[in-house]
């Protein structure tokens, strides 16, 4: 069965693992250098406790575990506050209309203003999943895990959530946003960029990003055709955000030019229509599958389970449920439809 | 024989034949008989000291005085940017620059900027073909000089010029087409002669406000930044001894540089002297070499007249002038006048003369 808990300190190897196999955009949340990710881990493990180190806001990072192997399959997390302290970098697509009464003139004219309008809001980051598993419930698991642990815990997160996803790349690697922008001032390629993004402080970013808005008109064509389109690889994870009440507004990543997508907390589906039941026994095995999650904090877990009745405030489910949360009848759930 | 005049109402035909056969990229002398008529009034006007000073548009003519015709025409305007906008592009750099990376971007980067604002500008030199040669080019474009150093309380300390930037025989300029077009969809002969229309404002109106990275236009349009067009080498040239110098502004049409200088530092201002005019009935051959030559203007505000002379004319006190110079200049012996030589190469008399003049005003 498939169980999404906190990553710990031994889970590192495998984290490091997956993170290799994923393309680079992953990276920026996600390091790829052990002591960092250690690190990360540590950090995550004090926020769910409900402490934070050296005053960072809380963020935390979870594992998608097979419990049959005990193996890592997939990682997904939740930046309790972008940009973790610092600013958090955007650009903002906008119009201004160039227009001259005299000549008779009007013309809509795009621009992409640097922004730190997302700082503090609560940034769901981070995922990535073996290839083997996109097309299976474990996929929708990972990443609505995260929203019945924000659900459970709303008072820890902001009003509004957002989600980076990736953006346009080709199949040699090239992006053609960062080619015709980023490139030129930060003179190094994406893949570096990307990297130093999930290495360093973000202050390289405020250091060599461009300081005034960009004419849209004057990137190249490729590059136009890539603001606010998402990597192919992403479109499951985008239709499943989609289906949750997320949309892409006007805000797009500073590197790929990827969407950023933006919800309410509150009107979050899984949010809306997850409850809070009792758990109980059911001797069968059969149901409608459901998200299941118990727990506070560090012992937050949440898996999948065939729902045999639920009705009032209780919850049928079978005993090897049970198990997998590490709970016993009587103790709180919280249960949200696939 | 030819002289500097003021421009006159009756110089309106020769003006507009100068300009419809200069063609494309006079901005400022677009052939529009109208707009032409306009000039020449507003000249008058400013001559004859009728309009506000700052409002002032000084047009001389280069007269052919055998055939009475213009054959030539060159200006001032005394300030710009008052009643309308006026736009350049500043061609700075920007660094960004990262220790923690060792990343050191210096990024040329063109912005918007108004800094030639109530600034003089020399501008509108046309010279007919036929002339073209034997420091007529000179004379037009230099009279302005001794001008500007005569009535400096009209203009500014500092004068510039603007000059035509990079564009191809079709008219095509690269970077109107990366940069202009995308944000005024308009060929750059279009918006060149709406801007000669006196447009240009409302064209920079419509033109990008926030500061352009140059790497983000093609390498074509990035060479042209503050370069001129071929034909446009020899003027800047010539003013670059005169001592203007690249100002760092370019036009935000096509890229041509901005040349300046302070009056007071003009290699024409500095060069000039004053002296008397003695006029002779012995004959002086008036063609002599360019590099021989020296302008002597009549120190007139309302009817400025410039002509030129053999260099040897010039005596410690007084300018000997054949009879047809003086009547060209409205002058009679006795009068003041003011040389300056027509061309930088070459010996200039009046530094040698110039001395002597001082010490003997001390012996005296």
């Amino acid at each position: 069965m498939w169980l999404v808990r906190p990553a710990r300190p031994d889970d590192l190897d495998q984290i490091l693992d997956i993170a290799g196999a994923q393309c680079a955009r992953l990276s920026s949340t996600l390091p790829r250098q052990s002591e960092a990710l250690a690190r990360k881990i540590e950090h995550s493990l004090a926020s769910f406790r409900g402490d934070t180190l050296d005053g960072e806001p809380p963020r935390f990072l979870f594992v998608l575990e097979n419990t049959d192997t005990g193996g890592v399959d997939g990682t997904a997390a939740i930046d309790a506050r972008a940009g973790n302290g610092q600013p958090f970098y955007n650009y903002r697509r906008d119009a201004l209309i160039h227009a001259s009464h005299e000549l008779g003139v009007s013309r809509r004219v795009e621009v992409l203003y640097p922004s730190h309008g997302l700082t503090d809001h609560t940034l769901l980051c981070s995922f990535s999943i073996r290839n083997e598993l996109r097309d299976t419930n474990a996929f929708e698991l990972l990443s609505r895990s995260r929203l019945l642990f924000i659900a459970e815990h709303r008072e820890w997160f902001s009003s509004r959530v957002v989600v980076e996803i990736q953006g346009v790349q080709t199949e040699t690697g090239n992006v053609p946003f960062w080619d015709s922008l980023g490139r030129h001032f930060f003179n190094m390629d994406f893949e570096t960029a990307d990297q130093y993004s999930g290495m360093l402080s973000k202050t390289f970013i405020a250091e060599l990003m461009p300081p005034n808005p960009v004419y849209v008109t004057l990137l190249s064509l490729a590059a136009q055709k890539a603001l606010g389109q998402a990597h192919q690889l992403t479109l499951p994870n985008l239709e499943l955000l989609k289906r949750e009440g997320f949309q892409a507004g006007s805000y797009l990543d500073i590197f790929d030019a990827g969407p950023v997508l933006e919800a309410r907390t509150d009107t979050l589906h899984t949010v809306v229509t997850s409850r809070r039941k009792t758990l109980h026994a059911s001797h069968e095995d059969s149901g409608d599958v459901c998200l299941i999650s118990a727990g506070d904090g560090e012992g937050f877990r949440c898996t999948l389970t065939p729902v045999a009745e639920s009705l009032d405030d209780q919850l049928k489910v079978p005993v090897k449920t049970w198990q997998i949360l590490g709970k016993t009848a009587g103790d709180p759930v919280r249960i949200a439809p696939l | 024989m030819l002289v500097i005049r003021p421009l006159e109402s009756r110089d309106l035909d020769d003006l507009y034949a100068m300009a419809q056969n200069a063609g494309k990229g006079l901005t400022t002398l677009p052939a529009d008989r109208d707009l032409l008529e306009r000039k020449i009034h507003l000249a008058r006007d400013t001559f004859n000291q009728r309009c506000a000073p700052e409002a002032g548009l000084y047009l001389f003519a280069l007269e052919d005085i055998t055939t009475r015709k213009a054959v030539g025409i060159s200006g001032i305007q005394a300030r710009v940017g008052l009643d309308e906008v006026f736009y350049n592009y500043r061609l700075s750099v920007t660094v960004n620059a990262s220790k923690e990376l060792g990343v050191h971007v210096r990024t040329p980067t063109l912005h918007l900027s108004n800094d030639m604002t109530d600034t003089s500008e020399i501008c509108s030199l046309l010279l007919s073909d036929d002339y073209k040669g034997g420091g007529n080019g000179l004379l037009l474009s230099r009279c302005r000089f001794m001008y500007l150093d005569e009535f400096r309380k009209h203009f500014s300390d500092k004068v510039f010029a603007e000059m035509r930037g990079v564009s191809d025989s079709n008219g095509q300029s690269p970077l109107w087409d990366a940069l202009g077009s995308k944000f005024f969809d308009m060929e750059f002969s279009q918006a060149d002669v709406l801007s000669g229309l006196g447009n240009k404002a409302f064209i920079a109106e419509l033109m990008p406000k926030y500061p352009i990275y140059l790497p983000m236009l093609p390498e074509s349009a990035r060479a042209v930044v503050g370069k001129v067009h071929n034909n446009t080498a020899p003027a800047l040239k010539m003013l670059q001894a005169e001592g203007f110098n690249f100002n760092g502004l370019v036009d935000i049409f096509d890229g041509g540089p901005v040349v300046e200088a302070f009056i007071h530092n003009i290699r024409t201002v500095r060069e000039s002297v004053n002296r008397h005019a003695m006029v002779t009935r012995k004959p002086i051959d008036l063609e002599v070499p360019v590099s021989e030559r020296a302008m002597v203007s009549n120190r007139s505000f309302q009817d400025f007249r410039v002509a030129t002379i053999p260099m040897n004319c010039v005596d410690p006190d007084t300018v000997k002038l054949p009879p047809e110079v003086a009547e060209a200049l409205r002058i009679e012996s006795g009068d003041p006048v003011r040389l300056a030589p027509l061309k930088d190469s070459g010996p200039w008399a009046g530094h040698h003369y110039r001395e002597r003049n001082i010490q003997y005003r001390e012996v005296r």
